[in-house]
């Protein structure tokens, strides 16, 4: 089992009164698999992106990535974590806008101390991975949305992660794009990567392999798709 | 490798930002040019009295009626005392076995100098044995030096700096011409090398005429410095104990009476100018320093700045698996290399301004390596002592908050 959760809660102090973001999440997620939690804004599913993608620590409850028990872990010993497990997209796609596409694909290696020879070799064969290669040396500024979206992904690649977490990764793109997005998602995971997105969009969940649906910081019900 | 990433970053973001940079970095520039022209000035003047109190020689010892003054109370004692006199000078010369070279010098007179219908006004005049030459600073450019018949005969010669031939004598060679000085004549017999000018005074306005004729001339009471020079380094001890008793002996000193007169070397006048001076160049660049300071804040302020700027940076860099202190070598990277490019710019004009300085004013200036590596240390320190805060801050971001930062 990849990921194990059990009885996860997240309680934020807002001043005075506690909220729950977080209720008891139990779930679980193979390798190799395709899911996707849904819920509406304020269901918790963010929260739960967060603790999973190792972002934040859960203030009750267990979380075990590849069998290690991450809850208690300190900053440093979660950053090494999403390093090498966990590769990230983001619905605003998070590059840095003075990189070029290379460097900013790049990156995650930088953090691990890979050499630098090894490191434009990694960096280059993820962007051939997304069909990328001729827009290297651009920087985010002059690539589209569909563009910047490939080198996230690209950077969410580059280290081999147990796990991809895409968080709303169509939500600034134009269907068209929105697609082409999901169908290289879709291609990823056949590759053998797992993958996980998290979004308010029953098209874009239906992509995946198994649904998770997310209410008031409970899980809501599971329903497995036929997958696409 | 990661030292080389932040600094490429860093000058990244200093050319991205110029008008910025430029207006950050103009703290530190100012700072570390006054701090390397300061430094220079210091050592160019220390360099030039060291070297100037140098060619009296080590082995030299100078006894004179006050010593050393440091204060004004001391002068006053020390004019009362007795002078000391030329047969004092002949009694060190006949009695101190272990001295050679004894010579002396009168007090000097500023007096006025005329040739034809050509004068100068104030012009140092010095009565000088014969082998004074040997002892002082001055070289002799042409002619000839002094010598012992001169002292003997009383002889009306002279020898003068460059500064009389090219003002006074003007015309043809001065070897031989006759100038009054005060109310009498001299013959020019030989003429001294150039020795520039120091802190604006002229150092070659000068005429040395015998001492006994000095005093022929100009009086006999006023008090004669002696100069004598020990026969080998390790006898100056000796040789100016020497003296001193020869001197004792003739001003009849009761033996718990203290030195009426003063002894004088190298070493003396070299340490009496480090206690006069330190303190004043500790303060010079203390106070240089301050614009340093200023610099340090700049930058403190604008990495601030920069730290909330780039919070979503911070943020993408930490969801990647940057660890904190790879975002505080960040921000502490990056500051120091902007201050290390402004100590650069700093030491450049420094020096620049160091050498104007030598030649449009009296200030000699000397630059030195370590003065350079010193201000590029200081520069970047002061960087990552004011880049600490903002870095800090900037490692300290919650990664979650950071990328949700617009």
């Amino acid at each position: 089992m990849l990921i194990q959760t059990n009885d996860l809660w997240k309680i934020y102090d807002v001043g005075a009164e506690k909220v729950q973001a977080l209720r008891g999440i139990t779930m679980d997620v193979k390798e190799g698999e395709y899911l996707a939690i849904m819920g509406p804004s304020g269901s918790g599913k963010s929260t739960l992106m967060n603790l999973i993608g190792c972002l934040d620590t859960p203030s009750k409850g267990e979380y075990l990535l590849n069998g290690r028990n991450v809850s208690g872990m300190s900053d440093d010993e979660l950053a090494h974590i999403r390093n090498k497990e966990i590769g990230f997209v983001f619905q605003t796609f998070n590059l840095l806008p003075r990189a070029t596409a290379l460097h900013n694909v790049e990156l995650p290696l930088i953090y691990n101390g890979t050499r630098s020879d090894i490191r434009i070799k990694k960096a280059k064969e993820s962007l051939d991975l997304v069909d990328l290669t001729d827009r290297m040396t651009h920087r985010p500024n002059q690539l589209s949305g569909g563009q910047k979206q490939r080198v996230a992904i690209a950077r969410a690649l580059v280290n081999s992660p147990s796990l991809v977490l895409a968080d709303e990764p169509t939500g600034n793109l134009d269907t068209a794009t929105g697609v082409e997005i999901m169908q290289l998602l879709s291609r990823l995971h056949k590759g053998g990567n797992t993958i996980i997105i998290v979004t308010h969009e029953r098209d874009i969940a239906l992509y995946a392999d198994r649904i998770i649906y997310i209410r008031d910081g409970q899980v809501e019900k599971e329903e497995i798709t036929s997958g696409n | 490798m990661w030292f080389l990433e932040g600094v490429i970053i860093a000058i990244q973001s200093i050319w991205a930002n110029k008008l910025r940079s430029v207006l950050t970095l103009i703290g530190i520039i100012i700072g570390v040019t006054t701090l390397i022209a300061v430094v220079s000035v210091i050592n160019g003047v220390n360099k030039y009295i060291t070297s100037r109190i140098e060619t009296l020689g080590s082995n030299t010892f100078i006894i004179d009626k006050e010593g050393l003054i440091t204060s004004e109370e001391e002068w006053l004692r020390a004019r009362k005392r007795k002078n000391i006199t030329v047969e004092d000078m002949r009694a060190v010369a006949r009695y101190c076995d272990l001295c050679e070279d004894v010579g002396g010098t009168a007090e000097p007179s500023l007096t006025k100098v005329k040739y034809g219908a050509d004068y100068l006004d104030d012009i140092w005049v010095v009565g000088a044995t014969y082998n004074y030459i040997d002892i002082s600073d001055v070289d002799i450019d042409y002619g000839r030096p002094l010598n012992e018949s001169d002292d003997i005969h009383r002889s009306a010669v002279c020898l003068v700096g460059p500064d009389i031939v090219t003002n006074l004598i003007k015309y043809g060679s001065a070897l031989g011409k006759d100038i009054k000085v005060g109310k009498y004549y001299f013959r020019i017999v030989g003429v001294g090398k150039s020795r520039g000018s120091f802190l604006g005074m002229n150092q070659d306005n000068w005429v040395v005429v015998p001492l006994t004729t000095y005093q022929k001339y100009f009086g006999k009471r006023r008090t004669i410095s002696i100069y004598a020079k020990a026969k080998d380094m390790g006898l100056m001890e000796e040789a100016q104990d020497q003296a001193r008793s020869i001197l004792r002996a003739r001003r009849k000193l009761h033996y718990n009476q203290k030195d009426d007169f003063g002894i004088m070397t190298t070493a003396t006048f070299i340490e009496l100018y480090n206690n006069l001076t330190a303190t004043l160049w500790l303060v010079l660049v203390f106070v240089s320093s301050i614009a340093l300071v200023v610099g340090g804040i700049v930058i403190m302020n604008i990495m601030l700045v920069s730290v909330t700027e780039r919070t979503r940076e911070v943020g993408i860099r930490k969801a990647i698996g940057a660890r904190r202190r790879d975002i505080l070598w960040q921000f502490l990277v990056e500051a120091a290399t902007l201050s290390a490019v402004g100590g650069g710019i700093g030491i450049l004009i420094g020096i620049l301004f160091a050498l104007v300085l030598d030649q449009v004013t009296p200030l000699p200036a000397a630059v030195e390596l370590w003065a350079v590596v010193t201000g590029l240390a200081v520069a970047s320190g002061v960087g990552i002592i004011f880049g600490l805060f903002p870095a800090v801050k900037a490692a300290r971001l919650d990664p979650i908050e950071s990328l949700r930062y617009e």
